[in-house]
């Protein structure tokens, strides 16, 4: 067998009178990669198998050097000079078998779809599409499946609709929980009074982000084990960051949990006592100081032009009529304690601002698979490898400090992040309208052209088509629009008479609507909206339909493949042509399979179709009797 | 609250606007005298203000040279109950009506020769819609619009574009434009805006009868229109007119990249620009691209 | 010709109600024309419109060409209003029906499309009245005037917290409810309480109903049966059931009261029923916000406007001189058709999933209805927040307001955020809300008697066979010799032991 390579030395020479660069030739069934044996020279290639088309080589005995030339589609070559023949014999050998078994593939798909790489999404769009349209799937069985259009050709035409499918899809993202973090439940094992929380990276992030404090104080408790520019940048950070870690992770994690069980149990004298005790697990217990002065922030951020007298109306709580009507259990508080108290609202205000802000953070980490399930426990250890979670802390400072760089770099720019925060929040499927609601338009439906069809045999009775009509007109400008003002003033003058016309005029009228309501009624159907189609039998009409719109997407496809550039459209025509002689016996056959008496009305909407094929036919003729004239040239259907 | 055509009111409230054809070369020709086809229309006018107290009325008149608004039975002047009935509402229309006359007559100083006299029918038409797009816009609840189109002049080829443009923008906002043409010839526009947009088109054979045509098809609200037979026209005329001399034409050329018009081959597209193949010599091949027309 | 049978729904119900000579007497005056136009369905307009030219009969058949085939039940609704409000005359001839329009009528419509109406007066003019209100304060008085009648209706059975709401309407409301016994002291005899309850429980449905009928003017919701409630038989009761007709039909036009005092009027004073209608009608096309001098008016005319005036549907004011009257939009309102539902309002209720309600209304008079059936938790300056419980609804069925006319009125009154979306009530809610109503329908009631210790079990078999054939065999244990009997045929059942006995 082959093997799947070769190298060998050569020099790459890009004309024949360069001298070449030596380097290494390999060559692989994919690829032909030529490094040269000078890293700084320019004549490094790196040339995918698929774009050569062929090669040629000098003799052995001849007088030139050992030089295999490639060339590619584009005309261009690759000159390679061996240093022996037995070299160039290889690689030739190499090439030659390389450009056979690239031949047999890329050939196959040429017969049934050229170049067509679909994705499984696709395919399973366009199967939708068919499904869901009945006429389309008639058409692709009819002409498709056939072999008379190929499965890009018929989707070529399409391709709007593959568009607009494809434009549906949701460009929602997926945002945070709304569950609290609070809602993560310790699992208790009953016998021993051992808590086990568990830690997902998902959690992790959102505990981050709720809670700056925790966030500040990972960064600067927990061991640094990132390289250095991230460090670097960390220093620069607006946050003090303590330089000499003191803690694992798993302590950092155990502590927090301590904190979070012990505000949990609303216990403040004892969550006061171990604070007091523990000065890390102090800054789990205390009021987050960085909410409170981005709160601050906030607040110097709202609009001043907001009208606050609204708000001081609002208390309407010592009304006896107004408030929300409670259970009279009241909270004392106690002062001293305050500190290590939190309450629940500042919790579920936090956690719904985060929620709103979504999380953008996420995504810059998404690509990081962390897959840890850290398990930290009040009294147990277990081994945590949490670099992830380092990381994913250190991202979340990382767009911290862009948002707040951004914010202070510009005064104006923090209303914009509000604007585009409020705007960002917009969350897509509950939006209303913002336009207008337009009705589609719609004016290609088939039936249009048969009803004007049917309206110019019938006209042919009646008035002529006739062009515009001149009004004859002896006066001058200046008359006609002094009659019209005259006539104007005499009603001004007279005012309205009554009656404005005369009652037996209005009778006529009426009988005379009444009648030609009647008779259409009779004629054309009882909906206004039928045509002559519906007059026909079910089974016709829709037969006839159907060939109007084959006949449609036939001819749609031999006109542009006009001019005939390659024999590929050559024999696209060809097929199209043949369906298309097809078409007429069908014809002929509906026509009589129809009832004598509406044969007259089958035969004026067969008409328009005999005539679009007829012409197309014609011109087929006159462009093969041409090229058979000129049969030296290639062929080419248009000059 | 954003509005939408959906909230409507919910029954026969209508928005009417009438396009007035003050054509005085058409009415110098016209067996309907335009005294006596102003009585009428002003009676129609009435009725539909009448029908219901929410109805409204808005009239533009569609000159030889210009448009104008001459009648809107919302605006302030006319709110009130007395002021918006006959006397008061017949002569502020029949004065806002010559005062259009008199502009209208300065800005055609020079006489046209051997154009054909059409009626701005593509301005009256457009201001029409962005009347109703107004209203549509302007508040929560609004009445059904439709423009109704008065029209005895002959179709101006000119304005094919424009027309056109408008029809589907009046179809794509759902509002029906109602035609009635009182000229001998028919109007191949009037009959596409009212096929396209799912309006009603009549000739009156009769004209002496106009105002029991008004009343009988045209003051039918859109409401009562799905269980009402409407007249329909036999065959609608689909002629288009070409982009190059403005002729209407029955067969023609298509520029296939912005579907223009012509009448005669062109080596450039004079829409887009797009350059076009040569022409080929055989007579056959003109037939074929016309063929091409109707089908793509 | 079809059978009319007349039921007052509405104002123009009242006046199709009417005898033939007085209706012809009315079609005289040309507002009255006007008014009636407005207030047919639009297909009948339509019909009108098409006749006014026309002076022979039109064969029905030749209106019916024009119609498409789901149309047929709207041309009878139309023709029966037509003949109904006589506007339409039936002519029967060579056994086809033809249609005339009524020639008073015709004549009138006529000349109102050619010159319009001319008011019997006119707005006396800037430099006399000085200033007038302006139309922000007309419509803040007609509704105050007219929502404190209605709390006052409300409210009066509930606590005895009467304010003094001394005006002629609360007299009438008062001589209306003492009539029957104005021999006796004006207190609240045993009748009169019934009625109060019978007040009360109509408020309670009013509100609904009136926004159930508004809908389709072709279609009529309201269900005869729901409105009889108790067992009122006295005279009033149909005074009351118009008045009742008549909110339902516009909660806005604001008209009843009027009606029911046509009606006391009508009696008590014999002021001419016709003559009324005629000047509510009249009234409805002056200007609001015009004044319009008190001289102009007739002796009754005079009365009457003191009373529309407690119903804030005019304002009166005195100058130096004289003094005048100013309509406001709910007197011009009157005329608007009235079946059509162009006046409908915005809605205001968010109903959400979990039962919570939203109402976004400051009016006490909204909190009241909602308070019906559900509970009302809290409210905020315009915002009254409440829930929909079991047992606020079971409250609200006592009260014999139906599932369905909750539902109704939610879908109604639906706010237009959630209006757009359907269905405009969370469908948890609705279900949940008629699964309720059922479970009170679960079990019914029939008064029964329990029979035991038959002596012998043919004695038993016999009496079985007696109340089976009397259909009041509810239940027997043939075992045991046990059976239910219904409470009616207890007394032939006993009849029958007896005989049996001996």
């Amino acid at each position: 067998m082959a093997s799947a390579h070769v190298t060998k030395r050569a020099k790459y020479k890009t004309t024949i009178k360069d001298p070449g660069t030596p380097g290494t030739l390999r060559m692989t069934f994919e690829k032909i990669l030529f490094v040269p044996h000078n890293p700084k020279s320019a004549g490094k290639l790196d040339v995918e198998f698929r774009y050569i088309k062929g090669q040629k080589h000098t003799k052995e005995g001849s007088n030139k050097p050992p030089w295999l030339n490639l060339t590619n589609n584009q005309n261009g070559s690759f000159i390679f000079e061996f240093e022996n023949y037995s070299d160039l014999q290889e690689c030739r050998d190499f090439v030659g078998k390389v450009l056979a078994k690239g031949g047999e593939v890329s050939e196959k798909p040429t017969v049934a779809y050229p170049d067509e790489q679909l994705s499984a999404a696709e395919m399973e769009l366009r199967i939708k599409l068919l499904q869901e349209d009945s006429e389309l799937q008639k058409l692709h069985k009819q002409f498709v499946l056939s072999g008379v259009l190929t499965e890009t050709e018929f989707w070529a035409t399409r391709k709007k609709l593959l568009d607009r499918e494809a434009s549906k899809k949701t460009k929602q993202r997926l945002g945070f929980k709304s569950a609290m973090i609070s809602d993560i439940k310790p699992s208790t094992d009953g016998r021993t009074n051992k808590v086990t929380f568990n830690l997902t990276p998902e959690v992790i992030l959102q505990i981050f982000a709720e809670k700056p404090a925790v966030h500040r104080a990972f960064l600067s408790y927990v061991p640094n084990k990132v390289p250095g520019a991230l460090k670097q940048f960390f220093s620069s950070s607006s946050w003090p960051v303590n330089n000499d870690p003191i803690m694992s992770e798993r302590t950092f994690w155990t502590k927090y949990f301590r904190a979070e069980y012990l505000h949990s149990t609303k216990n403040s004298i004892a969550a006061a006592a171990e604070a007091a005790e523990d000065e890390e697990l102090a800054v789990f217990l205390k009021q987050d100081d960085i909410l409170a002065s981005e709160a601050r922030n906030k607040i110097r951020r709202v609009d001043p032009t907001l009208d606050m007298e609204a708000d001081e109306g609002d208390d309407y709580t010592h009304l006896p009529d107004h408030g929300i009507f409670r259970e009279g259990n009241k909270e004392m508080t106690e002062s001293q304690n305050e500190l290590y108290k939190r309450s629940l609202s500042q919790d579920i205000n936090r956690h719904a601002a985060v929620v709103l802000e979504g999380r953008a953070v996420v995504f810059l980490f998404e690509n990081i698979h962390v897959s840890l399930d850290c398990i930290c426990s009040m009294n147990l250890n277990v081994d945590v490898e949490l670099e992830d979670t380092k990381a994913v802390a250190e991202a979340l400072a990382q767009s911290k400090q862009k948002s707040s760089n951004k914010g202070e770099s510009d005064g104006d720019t923090s209303r914009e992040r509000l604007d585009r925060l409020s705007r960002m929040t917009e969350i897509e499927d509950l939006q209303g309208p913002n336009t207008l609601p337009l009705a589609p338009l719609c004016i290609k439906d088939p039936r249009d052209y048969f009803d004007s069809q049917q309206a110019n045999a019938l006209r042919t009775s009646g008035d002529a088509l006739g062009g515009i009509e001149q009004i004859k007109c002896g006066l001058s400008t200046q008359e006609v629009y002094g009659s019209l003002r005259e006539s104007i003033s005499s009603i001004k003058a007279m005012g309205l008479k009554e009656p404005i016309f005369k009652p037996e005029v209005a009778h006529q009228v009426f009988d005379a609507l009444t009648n030609s309501i009647s008779n259409t009624k009779y004629h054309i159907g009882k909906n206004p909206q039928e045509s002559v189609l519906d007059r026909l039998p079910r089974k016709t009409k829709e037969e006839l339909l159907h060939h109007w719109t084959a006949i449609l997407e036939l001819l749609k496809h031999f006109w542009a493949s006009y001019p005939i550039t390659t024999t590929y459209l050559y024999a696209k025509v060809n097929r199209l042509k043949d369906a298309m002689s097809n078409i007429y016996p069908q014809l002929e056959e509906i026509k009589g399979s129809v009832p004598s008496e509406l044969r007259h009305q089958v035969s004026l909407l067969v008409r328009p179709m005999h005539q679009a094929l007829d012409a197309a036919i014609q011109h087929y003729e006159a462009s093969m009797q041409k090229r058979s004239a000129q049969s030296g040239e290639r062929p080419n259907g248009y000059v | 609250m954003a509005s939408a055509p959906s909230k409507l009111y919910a029954d026969d409230v209508s928005l009417v606007v009438v396009l007035l054809d003050t054509n005085p070369f058409f009415w110098s020709s016209s067996s309907l005298s335009f005294s006596q086809f102003l009585s009428h229309v002003l009676a129609f006018l009435n009725a539909i203000l009448t029908l219901n107290q929410l109805n409204q009325v808005v009239v533009i008149a569609t000159g030889y040279n210009s448009c104008d608004y001459v009648f809107d039975s919302s605006s302030d002047l006319n709110r009130s109950f007395e002021n918006g009935r006959m006397p008061v509402m017949c002569s502020s229309l029949l004065q806002k009506l010559e005062e259009f006359l008199i502009k209208d007559e300065q800005l055609s100083k020079e006489e046209p020769e051997g154009k054909i006299k059409s009626s701005l029918f593509s301005g009256s038409l457009s201001m029409a819609l962005c009347y109703i797009q107004r209203v549509f816009r302007s508040g929560a609840l609004h009445p059904h619009p439709r423009i109704l189109c008065l029209q005895g002049s002959p179709d101006g080829p000119e304005q094919y574009v424009a027309i056109m443009n408008a029809i589907f923008s009046a179809q794509r906002s759902s509002v029906p434009i109602d035609s009635c043409y009182l000229g001998s010839q028919n109007s191949a526009f009037l009959q596409q805006a009212s096929y396209i947009t799912g309006g009603v088109h009549h000739k009156p054979q009769n004209l002496d009868g106009l105002f029991q045509y008004l009343m009988t098809i045209f003051a039918t609200d859109l409401h009562s229109r799905s269980f009402i037979h409407l007249p329909k026209p036999v065959g609608v005329d689909f002629r288009a007119s070409c982009f190059c001399h403005k002729n209407t034409i029955d067969m023609g050329y298509i520029c296939s990249v912005c579907l223009s018009i012509f009448c005669k081959h062109h080596k450039k597209c004079s829409t887009c620009g797009s350059v076009f193949g040569q022409a080929q010599s055989e007579a056959a091949s003109a037939s074929d691209k016309k063929r091409k027309t109707p089908e793509t | 010709m079809p059978q009319v049978k007349i039921i007052a729904k509405n104002f123009m119900d009242m006046v199709a109600s009417l005898p033939a000579i007085k209706l012809d007497l009315l079609y005289r005056n040309q507002f009255i024309c006007e008014a009636i136009l407005r207030s047919l369905p639009p297909l009948a307009k339509k019909y009108v419109l098409q006749m006014l030219y026309i002076d022979i009969p039109i064969t029905s058949k030749s209106l019916q060409e024009w119609l498409l085939a789901d149309g047929s039940s709207k041309h009878k609704v139309a023709i029966d209003r037509l003949i109904q409000l006589r506007v339409f005359e039936v002519i029967d001839r060579k056994k086809e029906t033809t249609y005339k329009l009524n020639s008073t009528f015709q004549t009138n419509l006529r000349k109102h499309m050619i010159s319009g109406g001319i008011l019997p007066r006119e707005p006396i003019p800037q430099s006399v009245t000085a200033r007038l209100p302006t139309s922000e304060e007309l419509d803040a008085y007609a509704h105050e005037q007219w929502e404190c009648f209605l709390l006052q209706l409300i409210s009066s059975g509930q606590a005895k917290k009467s304010t003094s709401f001394s005006s002629s309407m609360m007299r009438i409301f008062q001589r209306g409810l003492l009539r029957q016994r104005d021999k006796e002291a004006p207190r609240l005899t045993e009748s009169g309480f019934q009625f109060l309850v019978c007040i009360m429980k109509l408020m309670a449905l009013l509100p609904l109903f009136c926004v159930c009928g508004l809908m389709d003017p072709y279609t009529d919701k309201l269900n005869e049966g729901k409105i009889e409630i108790g067992s009122l038989s006295w005279p009033l009761y149909l005074n009351w059931k118009t008045l009742m007709q008549l909110f339902f039909c516009h909660f806005v036009a604001r008209l009843f009261i009027l009606c029911s005092d046509f009606h006391v009027l009508v009696q008590e004073q014999g002021v001419d029923q016709a003559d009324l209608i005629a000047f509510l009608l009249e009234l409805s096309f002056h200007t609001p916000g015009e004044a319009y001098s008190l001289d102009t008016l007739t002796d009754d005319q005079t009365t009457m406007i003191k009373d529309l005036a407690d119903l804030g549907l005019v304002k009166l004011q005195k100058g130096r001189k004289e003094s005048w009257f100013i309509p406001t939009k709910l007197a011009t309102n009157l005329s608007v058709s009235l079946t059509d539902s162009s006046s409908r309002k915005q809605g205001f209720v968010v109903v959400e999933t979990n039962f919570r309600m939203y109402a976004y209304s400051s009016s006490k008079l909204h909190c009241e209805i909602l308070r019906l059936f559900a509970r009302v938790e809290y409210q905020l300056p315009n915002l009254i927040v409440g829930a929909i419980t079991k047992e606020s609804l079971y409250n609200a069925f006592e009260n014999g307001i139906t599932a369905e006319q909750i539902v109704t009125f939610l879908q109604q009154n639906a706010h237009p955020r959630v209006a757009e979306k359907i269905p405009s009530v969370p469908e948890n809610v609705t279900d949940q809300i008629r699964l309720w109503e059922t479970d009170l329908n679960r079990v019914e009631m029939t008064p029964a008697h329990f029979y035991d210790e038959f002596p012998s079990r043919d004695v038993f078999e016999a009496a079985s066979d007696f109340a089976r054939m009397h259909n009041g065999l509810l239940w027997e244990d043939a075992k045991k010799m046990r059976m239910v009997v219904m409470a009616e045929i207890h007394m032939l059942m006993r009849e029958h032991l007896r005989g049996q006995n001996k």
